[in-house]
């Protein structure tokens, strides 16, 4: 563990030498979402393959670059694209630029992400605020992160996503007449889109929405003392709860077209907060 | 570490330079099963350990023979015995084989099991098709880098199991008068068994068969584009009243008294089933 908190500090210590402020939210650019960083006025723009230790993102539609600078009068640092689990990168890889942002002092953090929907209200398109998880990936990023801190050992994830977030992201989109659900997000590894059965079960389970990133990093995330605000894009009804197969084009496609109505969404918070 | 690509080649060119037409059913016979391979016409028979690249079995009624020829006049590919999850291998090693096969132009996928009943509408014996996987295994073979020469980054499994080819089950089972059943596997690692508490909770959530196998097979031959058929011989109810548990061997008996049914089920869909 000595070895991963070293790795957090050399590229705390990388990047710091980039900025001349303290960025105070980050934010995490999903599949398709990743233009919300082309606004940020002022940027400072770093290729994750010269940052010391950071994964290096891989799929399509995700271009791996870390961008700082001014977005509605806010310090702000967004990751556009992010590495999966799918990838074969580890738990602790993908929830290192969590980390290192965090140690950079980002005080909230917005997760973006696409998700398959599976409440049979939502269609491709709708905005949902997380207000929960189901971690179905069958790892934890916190598996092997032992120290003398109990109360951080064995971490209390019954409120991860941030309720004073979540009232504000509703008000505002309240106010701007934003059509926006809140649901419960479920993990799963991929890269295998979900079968029916897996659909029926964990809609049986709880879940509103499906998809392959969000939990490790919000956990992380909430574990550094940030506060966390996932919304999930609903770029595709999951498998079952449509009959047409599913594939990567039509998800970046939606994602896409809800871009503009995401990112005037995300700067009115990021305003706000 | 040899790419998968590279290992891949060099398999396809070890067993196409010792057979003379390739086969496009592949055939992968679970617990019991293995004799399905011993009908299998002008056989070539190649021993996993001598083929550069596989990995080799350890299970008890698992061979490891890789069986290529003619069966019901149709040329096939059999797997006598299965690489699992649980005896150490990794998903990509559990899944080597199905790669191959695709390799030298196998374009279905016959999967067969042995596994525990949990729709109660089952009995030790019955004969299941496919319909659905949960996979409870905690892994996925396709994490990790996508080879786009082997498949798409995110297959989509919305209809995984050939709906067409489970119709033709169907009717090949009314015709020779073996009733053939409907189920969602679930796919756990092993080598426990579930315990009755799990195997109440995957009833629950929509699971009728239980096994450890052929999911990550699955997965992979549907990443490659094959026509997918699974089929599982129940061999014990995994809900049920009582404290009397299974044993392996139990698992073997009823295997062995429903093979012939399960050969003569798969002999005559192999017959039925056409290849373009």
């Amino acid at each position: 563990m000595k070895g991963y908190f070293k790795k957090i500090s050399e590229a705390k210590y990388y990047l710091k030498g980039n900025i001349n402020f303290k960025p105070t939210i980050g934010l995490i650019l999903g599949s398709g979402l990743g233009e919300l960083a082309d606004e940020i006025e002022n940027p400072i723009i770093v290729d994750y393959r010269h940052i010391p230790n950071f994964p290096v993102s891989t799929v399509e539609g995700h271009a791996g670059r870390l961008v700082i600078g001014k977005l509605e009068e806010k310090r702000v640092m967004a990751l556009k694209g992010r590495p999966h689990y799918y990838e074969g990168y580890t738990m602790k890889e993908i929830t290192f630029p969590v980390r290192v942002m965090a140690s950079l002092g980002i005080e909230q953090i917005i997760i973006t992400n696409a998700a398959g929907g599976i409440n049979e209200s939502f269609v491709p398109g709708d905005l949902m605020i997380i207000r929960d998880h189901i971690n179905f990936g069958f790892n934890n990023p916190f598996v092997g992160f032992n120290n003398d801190n109990l109360e951080t050992r064995f971490l209390d994830v019954s409120n991860v996503y941030s309720e004073n977030l979540v009232i504000l992201a509703k008000k505002i989109a309240k106010e701007n007449n934003i059509d926006i659900s809140e649901g419960v997000y479920a993990f799963f590894t991929g890269p295998t889109y979900e079968t029916p059965a897996e659909i029926r079960m964990i809609k049986f389970l709880g879940a509103d929405a499906v998809g392959m990133s969000v939990v490790p990093e919000a956990m992380a995330a909430m574990h550094e003392g940030v506060e966390v605000l996932g919304i999930s894009c609903i770029t595709n009804l999951a498998a079952g709860i449509s009959d047409r197969p599913l594939n990567h084009d039509e998800v970046i496609r939606t994602a896409q077209n809800v871009r503009d109505k995401l990112s005037i969404y995300i700067k009115k918070i990021v305003k706000n907060i | 570490m040899k790419n998968i690509l590279v290992k891949l080649e060099e398999t396809k060119k070890y067993l196409l330079d010792n057979i003379k037409e390739t086969p496009k059913i592949g055939l992968i016979l679970g617990s019991g099963l293995g004799t399905l391979a011993d009908e299998i016409e002008n056989a070539i028979i190649i021993d996993y350990r001598d083929i550069p690249n596989f990995p080799v079995s350890t299970v008890e009624g698992h061979a490891g023979q890789l069986v290529i020829g003619k069966l019901m006049d149709k040329q096939v590919v059999a797997m006598k015995g299965r690489f699992h999850y649980y005896e150490g291998y990794s998903m990509a090693e559990v899944t080597f084989p199905v790669r191959v096969m695709k390799a030298i132009g196998v374009e279905m996928l016959l999967v067969t099991n042995a596994c525990g009943g949990l729709n109660p509408d089952l009995y030790p014996g019955a004969l299941v098709a496919i319909s659905d996987h949960i996979n409870m295994t905690g892994n996925n073979p396709l994490i990790g880098p996508n080879y786009s020469e082997l498949g798409p980054r995110f297959p989509d499994m919305s209809d995984a199991y050939d709906k067409d080819l489970i119709q033709l089950i169907h009717k090949v089972g009314e015709k020779i008068g073996i009733k053939v059943h409907n189920g969602v596997y679930v796919s756990i690692s092993g080598p426990t068994y579930s315990s009755k508490a799990e195997s109440k909770m995957f009833r629950l959530i929509g699971a009728d068969t239980i096994g450890m196998s052929t999911v990550p097979e699955v997965i992979v031959a549907k990443h490659s584009g094959m026509k997918i058929m699974g089929i599982s011989c129940v061999t014990d109810m995994a809900i049920f009243e009582g404290t009397e548990t299974i044993s392996h061997e139990q698992v073997m008996e009823i295997a062995d008294k429903t093979r012939p049914k399960f050969i003569n089920l798969i002999k005559s869909f192999i017959k039925e089933v056409s290849m373009q």
